[in-house]
């Protein structure tokens, strides 16, 4: 398979089209990536508002009308942290033209679309619309207090809050809340024309879809922009931690979850990388992992079990939901498996299911529009974009001696315990 | 003798191949061009409404634990040698099972080694190993699962609004049971249930991607041994038209009231045909979708969020349609919901949304098309429902703004609705 890299068609502005006609679907995805900064309750409103509404297609009838008229496109529009940078992301995914009933291009009013989408906001100089703006403001304060409902994901907001307070990573979401409560439709404004000038923009799209067209059109964006000049992206990796910190708190919940943040002890992204995921899946990964083999089947002492690699902070989370009674049991089985990862006391058998894992994965990540454009988005700042395949070798590569140093740089940072709320208290 | 017959859609320009096994199983093969990834599910028709049954010619009627068939599901990955995901560890593939309502699926995808791993899949579910120590060791297990579930107020929410709608159906307890429910299931008792509905009559396998007929027949002629078809009879106490309660709550810590309303069909069959689901699925999008007229007022009355959805919940013997979201004012949303319904029963759906429904759903359709996952899964809940795979490709053409209005008196009735509400202790 050919190399591939992503093209500069503007300043600061990258693009990549994965062709291929074995598909029913393509898939668009534009990413502005940002610091993050003074901007990010501003840029949680800005995903929802241009998601729902814009300048052509204000109401919430004729917006969905138009997206659900190209055949049930799926368009969306989110806000992440990709380790320290701010990621906004529009997304579409649509059925192939050789499917469209009459004749028009499906693929081609897509993109016509997004950028209409993304030049003509609803607003004014003056600021966005005041009305959606506190409709806006009203479904972000939601669905950030709605992360309450779901106590897994709750536990882990609240753990990189703690782990990370000193470091822009751990984002105080009382903080967020409180700035998203404050805006005013001129400040929307102000972070969208942020966004346009300043962000490093990265399009990748996937399908049959015509790539002169989709470059064209972005290049025609993208030059109209006055006084752009994307802004540095870091990311502060901090390789150690000195002490463990540990931290309980209370809710009505049923079982405990519990969720524990290690420093791999990474330099950058791309550090090792290869061995630690190798490392992170021997220790926590598939139904072959330490901490499912022994956390889970040997003790019983959860249904899920799991650790994961976060590549662009420098991270490793551990999960778990488990009897509160349980805590020491399982706090002490999980570090006892890191120390058999440090000490090499994993089997060869570990490391070649995990290895063998991982690499069936990559090499079946060119299956899906979707998966296609994931897979190389996340690459666009790495030293270099490689392919599935090439990922699978370079997985393959990985020696038993590699993933007992990457072991032995990991340090535990922070256990949180989310337990539920003492009887007597009722 | 095995039969295959090819079955082509000249829309998609794909095809599939149904197969009559010699061992008694149906097998479906669909390959995907350049594809390099396979996946396969090996399903039977059982779930966790059989909870009353006996094989026919049996005199009497066995009854069993609530989630004994999600407790099967995670023993059955359980041998006396080297368990499945032990083995599947050593070819690479990614494997898991899961159970719903009416039907429990053992699947893996792969990119290499796909005869390696069809053949574990096909070994371990056909080759049961219980017993009281490893069935002991798994109530901590599912109890650990069962009380994740209890955390989620969205899948809390469906199952009080279900239990506020049915009397008796089982569809009405929840798919792994209860701590206490599973307290009571034995070794006997799975292979009692195993020897029920493992058999051929009742299971079936689907396979796509970057796979053959040759390649998955030359497994199965090595794996699957020709068993004894047997016919299995399911005991459903009545359901009455009516719901049990119009309202229900539930406390559970939440940033904003969760709701569900269900508006429960009076079905005289067990199940609805494949017309009649995609009809009820078109109706609720005309009713409360994102381009309804519904949706965008209640989104400005600030009444719902975005996380407002809607779902047609059908299997054997149930029948519902089913509003749920987010609000601090759930009677109001409650209200317009029965007034929206109220007034397109008399005035009829409108032609213009009904086409622009259709075009959505003609869309939809086609896109599943593109994941190995989701065709699986759907040749084998089609195949239980006995429908092809294409049918609702071809029957979508053919409904008319007439069948969706039928559908709406027939299937709607606000006096059999309920609503479920999930909220913090709190508030009053």
């Amino acid at each position: 398979m050919n190399k591939k890299s992503y093209a500069e068609v503007s300043k600061g502005v990258k693009l990549l089209c994965v062709n291929s006609d074995k598909f029913k679907t393509n898939c668009i995805k534009v990413d502005f990536y940002l610091p993050i900064s003074e901007y990010f309750p501003a840029q949680n409103v800005l995903a929802s508002f241009m998601g729902h509404t814009s300048k052509n297609y204000s109401s919430v009838k004729a917006f969905n009308s138009k997206v659900e008229g190209m055949y049930d496109a799926c368009f969306d529009t989110t806000v992440s942290t990709i380790g320290e940078k701010v990621r906004i992301r529009f997304s579409m995914e649509i059925l192939d033209d050789k499917f469209s009933i009459d004749e028009n291009s499906i693929s081609e009013e897509a993109v016509d679309f997004l950028i209409d989408i993304l030049e003509n906001p609803n607003a004014t100089e003056n600021g966005f619309d005041e009305g959606f703006t506190a409709r806006e403001i009203r479904f972000t304060l939601e669905n950030l207090e709605a992360m309450k409902n779901d106590k897994r994901a709750y536990a882990v907001s609240r753990l990189r809050e703690l782990m990370c307070k000193d470091e822009p990573y751990g984002i105080d979401n009382k903080k967020l809340e409180e700035g998203v409560r404050n805006l005013d439709s001129k400040q929307l404004l102000d972070a969208y024309n942020n966004m346009l000038q300043t962000a490093t923009v990265v399009i990748t799209a996937c399908g049959s879809i015509n790539g002169k067209m989709i470059t064209e059109k972005f290049k025609a964006f993208a030059d109209k922009i006055e006084n752009r000049s994307p802004a540095i992206l870091e990311t502060i990796f901090v390789t150690k931690a000195d002490e463990i910190k540990y931290f309980k708190e209370e809710m009505d919940v049923n079982q405990a979850k519990l969720v524990i943040g290690l420093r791999a002890g990474m330099e950058d992204a791309n550090d090792n990388y290869f061995a630690y995921r190798v490392m992170t899946d021997i220790f926590g990964g598939g139904p072959y992992s330490r901490l499912f083999l022994n956390v889970r089947e040997k003790m019983s002492l959860c249904y899920y079990c799991g650790a994961r690699l976060i590549r662009e902070k420098g991270i490793i989370l551990i999960q778990s939901g488990i009897e509160e009674e349980n805590y020491e049991k399982a706090l002490s089985e999980i570090l006892n498996q890191l120390d058999i990862m440090k000490k090499g006391e994993f089997t060869d058998e570990d490391l070649n299911s995990s290895i063998i894992a991982l690499c069936d994965a990559f090499k079946g990540v060119e299956d899906s529009p979707v998966a296609v454009c994931n897979f190389y988005s996340s690459q666009e700042f790495d030293e270099e974009i490689v392919s599935g395949e090439e990922f699978a070798k370079r997985i393959g590569a990985v020696t038993r001696e590699q993933v007992i140093e990457c072991a032995n740089r990991v340090t535990v940072d922070t256990v949180y315990l989310l337990k539920g709320e003492d009887e007597n208290n009722d | 003798m095995t039969n295959i017959k090819e079955i082509k859609n000249d829309l998609l320009k794909d095809s599939y191949f149904e197969i009559d096994h010699q061992s008694g199983f149906k097998i479906f093969v669909y390959p995907k061009e350049n594809y390099s990834s396979s996946y396969a599910v090996f399903g039977t028709k059982y779930g966790s409404i059989d909870t009353c049954f006996k094989l026919q010619g049996n005199e009497k009627f066995t009854e069993v634990p609530e989630g004994i068939a999600h407790f099967l599901e995670h023993k059955l990955f359980e041998s006396e040698e080297l368990d499945a995901f032990a083995r599947y560890a050593k070819t690479g593939a990614s494997a898991n099972a899961y159970t719903s309502f009416d039907k429990t699926c053992y699947l893996f995808s792969c990119t290499d080694n796909f005869e390696d791993s069809l053949e574990i899949l096909l070994d371990f579910v056909s080759n049961p190993y219980f017993t009281e120590q490893t069935v002991q060791k798994e109530q901590g297990i599912i109890g650990q699962e069962i009380r994740m579930y209890e955390d989620e107020p969205g899948w809390e929410s469906l199952f009080v609004l279900l239990r506020a709608m049915y009397h008796e159906h089982p569809v009405r307890i929840d798919i792994a049971g209860t701590v206490e429910s599973i307290s009571h299931i034995t070794a006997d008792l799975l292979y009692e249930c195993y020897n029920t509905f493992y058999n051929p009559a009742n299971m079936a396998l689907a396979v796509a991607g970057n796979v053959t007929v040759e390649q998955v027949l030359k497994i199965a002629d090595k794996m699957l041994k020709p068993k004894e078809s047997k016919e299995i009879e399911r005991k459903f106490c009545k359901e009455p038209a009516n719901v049990v309660e119009n309202f229900a709550m539930k406390n559970l810590s939440v940033a904003m009231p969760i709701f569900a309303i269900g508006f429960k069909e009076d079905i005289k069959t067990p199940l609805r045909t494949l017309k009649e689901s995609m009809e009820s699925n078109i109706l609720l999008d005309i009713i409360a979708g994102p381009t309804s007229s519904l949706y965008e007022e209640m989104l400005n009355d600030n009444l719902i969020n975005t996380t407002f959805d809607t779902e047609y919940f059908e299997g054997y013997g149930y029948s519902a349609h089913i509003f749920n979201g987010e609000s601090a004012d759930y009677e109001k949303v409650r209200e317009r919901i029965n007034q929206e319904i109220t007034k397109l029963m008399e005035t009829g759906v409108d032609e213009e949304s009904f086409q622009r429904i259709k075009k959505k759903h003609y869309g939809s359709l086609i896109m599943d098309f593109d994941s190995v996952d989701s065709i699986s899964n759907s040749l084998i809940g089609a195949y239980f429902n006995g429908e092809g795979l294409f049918d609702q490709l071809k029957l979508l053409e053919s409904i008319t703004i007439e069948d969706v209005n039928r559908r709406l008196k027939d299937a709607f009735n606000i006096e059999n609705s309920s609503m479920s509400v999930i909220k913090n202790k709190e508030e009053k």
